[in-house]
């Protein structure tokens, strides 16, 4: 709204001037309005590019038995990347077990005493958390999770887990703070506890929130590659087991782009493929629900 | 929004019966319990990393930080080319980012035609969901050759080369191909999403009356926007530049496979180098002797501790515009 | 501000749907899956050839899963001193230092041979190279591909007057300490110059000169060298050809001109001298037809196994790669070069020393 007046004083201001200086002032403005335009088209010429290299260099790679196949040797073809799906899955499921309560819990700890030194401190640890380096995760499990015991995907987990939490914590925050406070009330002045009143009231009236954050954690853990390096190690056998090395989809991919066989670098492009596919589709679903979340407030 | 603790409504000693009778007690504890794990986690992150770095820097103190001789083999570690390696990197990454990231917010926040601003919005955030290994390999095989490359050699022929009129040592050759300027690109493409979205908050953090002000008393739009409404939100801009250094700095996968793991100090911004996270993602695995393993341990505190500061020197900024505006739009 | 209670249930249910199809059991198996998982990392020199037996063995053994996650042959080392894998490649032989930290097996599994690579811009014949000329390449003394060095060794080709971008490795490598040992051995500038002149990790002088770059494994040097106009670098023999990446040929110490193959890295490896712990350096050698940067790579085991399952496994396969007729047929396929009867005794030898609890693993 606000910005609609301005737009408007702004066309009145252009209309009214006469001298030259004036001209002189109304030049700069158009122009610099014009370059505005121009830098954010600019900026997403490198999106559309990546989306479009990403689709067209990795689609003729993704046969049935890209995504059926696990490793196979390039004497042998290439094969597939089955075991790096199902290592993916497993490292993120994992990681959400682990990371959702954890994050959800303090979340609600955080919104009810926001303002408290204790809160106020849990919302630094987040801050700091959500501002680490990925390769620095990495180091931190591997020195207590791996050294002396072997790469193993529990390891992964962890280290994903851990980037996870700060994104479901942040969000399930701000969505429990968005919750009327009338409605925790009359549920307390109705005689609820404290707990049936957060799991049935407060919650649930969040809920689409919270899963927003969850999807745009799994969306940010789902292409990380450099805590993995270090904790999963990756592999090129169908393995679930947790205290197994066990293969990912960014890992595979950056051993495949980095390799100089023209096969491994298609399938790098098609691993690219299905994960800007799965990230994408998840920060939209992510868009979407806030936005109906939001609407419905 | 301000909190009150939902249980101020009743007196404290009906609450404790209630909460005993209940569950609530349970209930606390289980979120009590959450969060120190979270206050723990970073805790003995900076504990870890501190008491693992000690053998380095028993042996070399601060030498292990101004020297450039890093040599595994010799058991000599300085890591200032990495530290040099990731300024560097992340400064022109920024360098190139901020116009953009500027130029978005300001287009999201004074221009954007309603219909508009949602897809543009929604795609510069996507940018930031894009994983940096998928940046890493289009860089290697788009990017680079198409525009760093040409534009590399072009800047090099114009102003690295030292007969020329106008001569630039930090853009002098040789270049070819995977370098600092090369890294730097790509962090720009990654950290501009994150830039532009608090820029943006900041944006809509200024009071309505001050751009009004502005345009009552005759200044064009841009007028306002140079001199109104950046100065107003320029401590809040500065903290997400800030933040986008942070990003800059920590990123691995897309630096690691740009720009050219050479661990020698960079005279050009054409030179080939290394950054701290990249240095870590390649020597951690075969770092077996306590030195090595210790030195790259310091490297990950010296992430860790700058990643700290500069989050808090970033709220900090950030907060102040919010704070000074209470009834803040967005 | 209403909280419409259907959507509100509706989307707690999806939450906790959610969270039950994350602890859901991932998608089963499509492939023969093993109960025992042998795992291994480090030289990327033989991993195309390892990833090729560990496929194919698996095929014959079901029950086995064996990974070789590479990661260069520094990697290997540390982490099979450190526990992390089963078992470990690496070219480089373990030094002194590396063998008292812990009892370790080693034996040689094949030989290959490094290759000088290099990406000049409309030069696709035959380029020939000596021990002098690389090494002056490798240490910064020639500059540009149109070198008076360089030209004199290949009189029939035009070189561009181009800098020279060399490639090398960025992690711990066999085959970094193979080429060094070859340069070492073969040019006295590069052994005054470097110090130490050889190692898995070298002080790269062309660092200094802004001329270097740094890949990791094998695939990382062959990709830098693929898209680097002007580049050189080294790899296994195997990276070159199957990629279709030119490769120079060398001129040995016996002044003749030989191309990389499996015959000639086979030459180089007549008559090694075996040290103590199985490892015999075949840089340089005498002999007409040999290859001159040649070497061994060597699989490295604990001597002691706690899991006796897994170490009769483990040797069971080692035991087929070196001496059933597939296996070696695969290595030669792949141009590495199978074990002589000196080394093959050398390496089976070995395996009987490997022990679980205290008893000999193969009888």
């Amino acid at each position: 709204m606000v910005t609609q007046a301005v737009r408007t004083t702004s066309q009145e201001r252009v209309k009214l001037k006469s001298t030259s200086a004036q001209g002189r002032r109304a030049a700069i403005n158009s122009i610099t309005l014009g370059l505005t335009w121009i830098a954010t088209f600019a900026a997403i010429i490198p999106l559309v590019w990546v989306i479009g290299d990403v689709i067209s260099r990795g689609l003729p790679y993704m046969s049935a038995e890209f995504f059926t196949s696990t490793f196979k040797p390039l004497t042998l073809g290439g094969g597939g990347v089955l075991h790096a799906i199902v290592g993916s899955a497993e490292l993120v499921g994992i990681a959400s077990l682990i990371s959702i309560p954890i994050a959800i819990l303090a979340a609600i700890y955080v919104s009810e005493h926001r303002n408290t030194t204790f809160g106020l401190v849990i919302r630094f640890s987040t801050d700091v958390m959500s501002g680490l380096p990925s390769i620095v995760v990495g180091l931190f499990v591997y020195t207590f999770l791996v050294s002396g015991q072997g790469y193993s995907a529990f390891a992964g987990s962890v280290a994903l887990a851990i980037m996870m939490i700060p994104i479901v914590l942040r969000t399930t925050e701000e969505m429990l703070m968005l919750v009327p406070r009338a409605l925790r009330e009359g549920s307390l002045g109705l005689g609820a506890t404290e707990w049936k009143t957060m799991i049935l009231i407060v919650l649930p009236a969040a809920v689409s929130g919270i899963i927003t954050g969850i999807l745009l954690a799994i969306a940010r853990v789902s292409g990380e590659a450099a805590p993995l390096l270090l904790t999963a190690q990756g592999s090129n056998v169908l393995s679930t087991s947790l205290s197994q090395p066990i293969a990912a989809l960014p890992l595979t991919m950056y051993k495949y782009a980095i390799d100089p066989s023209p096969i491994r670098n298609g399938q790098a492009w098609a691993i690219a493929l299905v994960i800007v596919v799965f990230v994408l589709i998840l920060n939209l679903s992510a868009r979407a629900l806030t936005r109906n979340r939001v609407k419905g407030l | 929004m301000t909190s009150i603790p939902a249980s101020v409504v009743r007196s404290p000693s009906a609450r404790l019966g209630r909460a005993l009778a209940h569950g609530d007690v349970p209930y606390r504890l289980i979120t009590v319990a959450a969060s120190i794990v979270l206050i723990l986690l970073v805790v003995s992150f900076g504990l870890m990393l501190w008491i693992t770095s000690a053998p380095t820097r028993t042996q070399f103190g601060l030498q292990s930080l101004i020297s450039s001789d890093w040599n595994p083999s010799g058991e000599i570690f300085g890591s200032l080319p990495f530290v040099v390696g990731t300024l560097l990197t992340s400064l022109v990454g920024l360098a190139i980012a901020l116009p953009f990231s500027l130029s978005i917010a300001i287009f999201l926040v004074e221009l954007c035609p309603p219909r508009l601003r949602g897809p543009v919005g929604t795609m510069v955030e996507l940018l930031a969901a894009i994983p940096s290994v998928v940046y890493g390999l289009w860089g290697l095989f788009a990017f680079i050759p198409a525009v760093v490359k040409p534009l590399g050699d072009f800047l090099l022929k114009l102003l690295g080369t030292p007969t020329n009129f106008i001569y630039l040592p930090f853009l002098s050759g040789p270049f070819f191909g995977t370098s600092i300027f090369a890294s730097g690109v790509i962090l720009a493409i990654m950290v501009v999403p994150s830039i532009t979205a608090i820029t943006r908050d900041v944006l809509l953090a200024v009071p309505a009356a001050q751009r009004e002000a502005s345009f009552a008393l005759g200044a064009t739009h841009s007028e306002t926007i140079s001199k109104v409404i950046l100065p107003y939100g320029m401590s809040g801009i500065l903290g997400a530049i800030i933040l986008g250094l942070g990003r800059a700095l920590g990123e691995t996968m897309a630096v690691t496979m740009t720009v050219g793991n050479v661990s020698e100090l960079p005279t050009s911004l054409l030179n080939p180098g290394y950054t701290m996270s990249s240095v870590i993602a390649n020597e951690w695995g075969e770092a077996r002797s306590l030195l090595h393993s210790s030195a790259l341990l310091e490297i990950g505190l010296m992430l860790f501790a700058t990643s700290l500061l500069l989050n808090v020197l970033a709220r900090l900024l950030v907060w102040s515009v919010s704070r000074k505006n209470p009834d803040q739009r967005g | 501000m209403t909280i419409n209670k259907s959507h509100a249930i509706a989307s707690w249910l999806a939450l906790s749907m959610f969270l039950a199809a994350c602890a859901a059991p991932t998608a089963a198996p499509q492939e023969p899956k093993g109960s025992t998982a042998l795992n291994g990392s480090g030289a990327t020199f033989p991993q195309p050839l390892y990833e090729d037996w560990a496929f194919a063995y698996s095929q014959l053994d079901p029950s086995v899963l064996i990974n070789y996650a590479g990661g260069g042959s520094g990697q290997g080392k540390t982490d099979i001193t450190k526990g992390t894998v089963d078992y470990a490649g690496s070219d480089a032989a373990l030094s002194d230092a590396e063998a008292a930290t812990k009892p370790l097996v080693q034996l040689p599994s094949v030989a290959g041979a490094v290759v000088a690579i290099f990406n000049i811009p409309d030069v696709t014949t035959t380029v020939v190279l000596d021990g002098q000329v690389l090494g002056d390449i490798y240490s910064g003394k020639i500059e540009k591909w149109n070198d008076a060095a360089i030209v004199k060794l290949n009189p029939k080709l035009t070189f561009p007057d181009l800098p020279i971008n060399v490639v090398h490795r960025a992690d711990g490598s066999g085959t970094s300490s193979i080429f060094t040992t070859y340069l070492c051995a073969a040019n006295a500038n590069w052994k005054a110059a470097v110090n130490p002149c050889k190692g898995t990790t070298v002080d790269w002088p062309v660092d200094k000169l802004k001329r270097g770059q740094g890949g990791r494994g094998n695939q990382g040097v062959a990709a830098a060298v693929q898209k680097t106009s002007g580049a050189i670098g080294y790899v296994e023999l195997a990276y070159a050809k199957n990629n279709g990446i030119d490769y120079a040929q060398m001129i040995n110490s016996a002044n003749k001109q030989v191309d990389a193959t499996v015959a000639s890295t086979t030459a180089a490896t007549v008559g090694a001298a075996f040290s103590d712990r199985n490892s015999a350096d075949i840089v340089n050698v005498a002999s007409a037809d040999a290859w001159p940067i040649s070497g061994f790579t060597y699989l490295i085991v604990a001597k002691d196994f706690t899991d006796c399952k897994k170490a009769g496994k483990l040797l069971q396969f080692f035991n087929w790669v070196l001496t059933d007729s597939a296996a070696i047929s695969r290595a030669g396929k792949l141009l590495y070069s199978p074990l002589g009867d000196d080394a093959k005794a050398k390496s089976l030898a070995a395996l009987k020393t490997v022990t679980c609890n205290g008893q000999p693993v193969l009888k």
